[in-house]
């Protein structure tokens, strides 16, 4: 009786283009179909979290912004801490905003042993790169902004001869917060929650936060649409518009107390106290982007992609760690862009090394140190630097679903753990030629990095990649060279699961310019250049065509 | 006031939470300390998630150089004076 009573209420909505998730790869595929002439509707799982409400406190940002309160873990040898973005913006809203264009050896190799030809073509890419620099006002991050940590490492890497240079971020008006990965309270960051997903939204696209996407639905081979759930206390909170306007708790007036109040919410959700809204988007397309953890299983409940028996695996992260080095200078290492300087010098082995920092709390999770000589760190705090270690993976790992859960595996291989060893050692050198009184490698007390074992190793990774693979064979890919699903028409993949290779530098840009060149090949015209204005369409005349070629 | 850790608990997944609650219970008692310290990865896992709460605190925060209240003040400020410039632009 009272399942009948509580029986989910049904919506519809009608659309040429679904997008699922509005992270790096969603938002610009929604923005640019949109401005193309396109009904777009995205679908985003997340909130959309208000810059009024971050308030520069790690926990609690971690808590609000990442998905599991940052703390997915990778199983295996070592467990590795894979924190994800959660909402519109996806990950790029938590990220450093560190932009590299894609290696030309690495877009070599996918040419080579993917067979993408096409999709690896730098004279195709280069204005999709060039596109979304614009778009995100990318720039190279200023010496005085870079702040004191950034000046230790340089410093370090100056007198060794090595080969660095500030780096290029997505940032407008940044004044150096040193809280990137905590939401940037001055609203500097162009994420693409603030940057793409408005275009989307003033182009006309419906945007739905709170859903949960269930299934794709295809029917005789061809893309019918998505089902998804939406709990009702979204449905409630967006008033039923899809304007985004106030949605997701900007009424709490960035209080403490706010986050509070949505944590009780979050509590009564996962006790499943509220009912759901059943949502059904009818569309011909549909362009998975749910990120590299949540796309392969998405595909797989829907029983799309799994031909090429590689849906789910090939999974690199750019597995990383950082060492402290305590100065008898005051660093300040929260005062400036944390991730600012990179050191290139050994990027052909593999190993690259860029700069990372925050506030106590952050750093005091990862110091590796505990007891006395934590506490005596810290209370040196000011004095302390800190760079990072990132590792080019030869190790693949394995997403699959568990109660409805992924659960990533992941093993650390040999060869990556020599480059762990390597970089651990020149991160050392390069805090020593740089002055350090002191070095705190991320390793247990006594432990020398050439005898370092993997379960020594304290590592993170904010780069997972390759889940559905883009390959030319179906037999070994899940997308092709167009990012189109082998075997299934109307469903693509935008996220950094197509990423068919570890990249060895940060993916966002790599992901954004694939999005982009997707968009634009569902809309039948070539990517234009940068000097078209944001906002406006194609061509004359181009937002009165049918929106997408078949 | 600081976010409490259970807030941050309650955010993890439930297996993970469980585990790591019963970790910080160990870590609090001298025997459960002393048991942790042979098992480095467990102890670092703990003492990161209290150390997380711990100097997140404004009371500690503030004499090491970190005032979370000054930055998030100062970001609104710069969003106003943006958000009040695009206004000007626009009315032209």
């Amino acid at each position: 009786m009272s399942r009948v009573r509580r029986r989910a209420r049904e919506r519809h909505l009608v659309a040429d283009v679904c997008v699922v998730g509005a992270g790096a790869g969603g938002a610009v595929v929604a923005a640019e179909l949109a401005e193309g002439g396109a009904r777009v509707v995205l679908l985003e799982q997340g909130p959309r979290h208000d810059p009024d409400r971050f308030t520069a406190h790690p926990p609690e940002m971690l808590a609000r912004l990442y998905r599991d309160g940052g703390q997915t873990v990778t199983l295996g040898n070592p467990p590795i801490l894979l924190p994800l973005g959660r909402g519109i913006g996806g990950t790029t809203l938590v990220n450093s905003g560190t932009c590299f264009r894609t290696p030309p050896r690495v877009l070599d190799r996918w040419a080579r042993e993917f067979g993408l030809e096409r999709l690896a073509d730098l004279r195709r890419l280069d204005p999709a790169f060039a596109r979304v620099e614009a778009a995100l006002s990318i720039a190279e991050v200023t010496p005085e902004l870079a702040g004191r940590n950034a000046a230790v490492a340089r410093r370090g890497a100056e007198a060794l001869g090595w080969s660095h240079g500030y780096l290029r971020r997505n940032a407008r008006g940044c004044v150096g917060s040193g809280v990137c990965a905590f939401g940037c309270p001055t609203g500097a960051k162009q994420d693409v929650g603030s940057t793409y997903v408005p275009r989307a939204l003033a182009a006309g696209a419906q945007v739905v936060t709170g859903a949960d996407v269930r299934r794709i639905v295809v029917r005789a081979g061809r893309a019918r649409g998505v089902e998804a759930r939406v709990r009702d206390d979204d449905e409630r909170a967006r008033g039923g518009s899809h304007g985004g306007g106030s949605h997701g708790g900007g009424s709490h007036g960035g209080s403490r107390g706010g986050g509070a109040r949505e944590a009780a919410a979050d509590a009564r959700r996962s006790r499943g106290a509220s009912g759901w809204t059943r949502l059904v988007v009818e569309a011909p397309r549909v362009v998975v982007a749910a990120g590299t953890i949540h796309t392969p299983l998405l595909l797989a409940r829907s029983g799309l992609g799994g031909g090429s028996g590689q849906l789910g695996r090939n999974l690199s992260i750019h597995p990383a760690t950082a060492a402290f080095a305590l100065m008898d200078e005051v660093v300040d290492m929260a005062r400036g862009v944390p991730q600012s300087l990179y050191v290139d010098q050994f990027a052909d082995e593999g190993i690259v090394f860029e700069g990372v920092a925050g506030p106590p709390a952050y750093a005091a999770a990862s110091l590796p140190l505990s007891g006395a000589r934590h506490a005596e760190a810290m209370a040196r705090y000011r004095n302390l630097a800190q760079f990072g270690l990132m590792v080019s993976d030869r190790s693949r790992g394995r997403v699959r679903a568990v109660g409805g859960r992924p659960l990533i595996r992941y093993d650390l291989c040999d060869d990556d753990l020599r480059r762990f060893r390597r970089g651990l050692a020149l991160l050392r050198e390069l805090f020593e030629a740089a002055g350090a009184r002191e070095v705190y490698l991320p390793l247990p007390q006594g432990v020398e990095p050439q005898r370092a074992r993997a379960r020594d190793l304290k590592l993170l990774a904010f780069h997972p990649l390759g889940t559905a693979r883009a390959d030319a064979d179906p037999a070994n890919g899940v997308v092709d060279g167009g990012l189109a699903l082998h075997g299934v028409e109307g469903v693509h993949v935008a996220d950094g699961s197509v990423v068919p290779s570890a990249l060895g530098v940060n993916p966002q840009l790599t992901i954004m310019a694939l999005a982009t060149r997707l968009a634009f090949g569902l809309l039948g015209r070539e990517v234009p250049g940068p000097a078209d204005p944001p906002g406006q369409p194609a061509r004359p005349g181009a937002g009165e065509e049918a929106a997408c070629r078949s | 006031m600081t976010f409490a850790l259970d807030d941050f608990l309650r955010a993890a997944p439930r297996l993970q939470r469980i585990a790591l609650r019963a970790l910080l219970a160990l870590a609090r008692r001298p025997r459960g300390a002393a048991l942790l310290a042979r098992l480095p990865a467990a102890d670092q896992l703990a003492h990161a998630t209290l150390g997380l709460i711990r100097y997140d605190d404004h009371a500690t925060a503030v004499p090491l150089g970190w005032d979370a209240a000054a930055v998030v003040a100062r970001g609104r400020e710069l969003r106003a004076a943006a958000s009040a410039s695009r206004k000007v632009e626009g009315s032209w």
